[in-house]
């Protein structure tokens, strides 16, 4: 089985963002802290919609905030 | 702990008193002209469960407004998603069980069956719930 996995930087990006908080960046993009903190540690991966939101937040493009790993076949998340 | 998983918190414990409270009066159903009483029962449980969620979510709006204001996020939505999923299947099947049990149990009437979907109900409600508590605990 082939699983995908997408990696963010937001947390780097945040405190180089005058060390934005989890709460402030949440309440710009409209989710709650939790959620922000589940997309920091690659727990939850966010939808488009939410992706476009904080990529703006910090006036880069998704790719430059998201990655998208493909692990190796065989291995399961 | 976030604002959902506080009210999840409540209404599993609120479930379960309840529950308790109201199925420790069920062998009183079973005894001559007792019916209406267990429907009072049962009425005071209801009312005593939305009782337990008024005063919690107004605890939680005095000590925090803004969260309990905020509305479900996209994460937040998935979860109750999931965990419906998961409390459906428990009374789908809760419910066959009580339909079997009244079809082939000898002195299982309508009233039994009435109270195996109410168990099944239940329980998937507080299947819910727990699995609600389980995905926010996991960070999912």
């Amino acid at each position: 089985m082939t699983s995908t996995v997408i990696t963010n930087g937001i947390r780097k990006l945040r405190f180089e963002h005058a060390e934005m908080t989890q709460q402030e960046l949440a309440d710009r993009i409209s989710v709650t802290r939790q959620t922000v903190n589940a997309i920091e540690a690659g727990k939850y991966s966010p939808s488009l919609e939410v992706a476009f939101r904080i990529a703006k937040v910090f006036a880069l493009r998704v790719d430059e905030v998201f990655q998208f790993a493909e692990p190796a076949r065989g291995s399961r998340k | 702990m976030s604002f959902r998983e506080k009210t999840a918190w409540v209404t599993l414990i609120a479930l379960v008193l309840v529950s308790l409270m109201y199925w420790l009066h069920i062998p009183s159903l079973f005894e001559p002209h007792r019916h209406g009483w267990v429907l009072l029962v049962l009425a005071l449980s209801l009312g005593t469960f939305v009782l337990i969620e008024v005063i919690a979510w107004l605890v939680f709006y005095v000590r925090n407004p803004k969260e309990t204001r905020t509305p479900k996020d996209e994460r937040e939505q998935i979860i109750a998603l999931k965990a419906s999923r998961i409390s459906s299947w428990v009374f789908t099947a809760g419910t066959f069980i009580a339909i079997f049990l009244t079809l082939h149990l000898a002195g299982a009437g309508p009233v039994a069956m009435g109270m195996s979907v109410v168990i099944a109900f239940v329980l998937a409600q507080v299947v819910r719930q727990a699995a609600i508590i389980i995905y926010y605990r996991r960070g999912a």
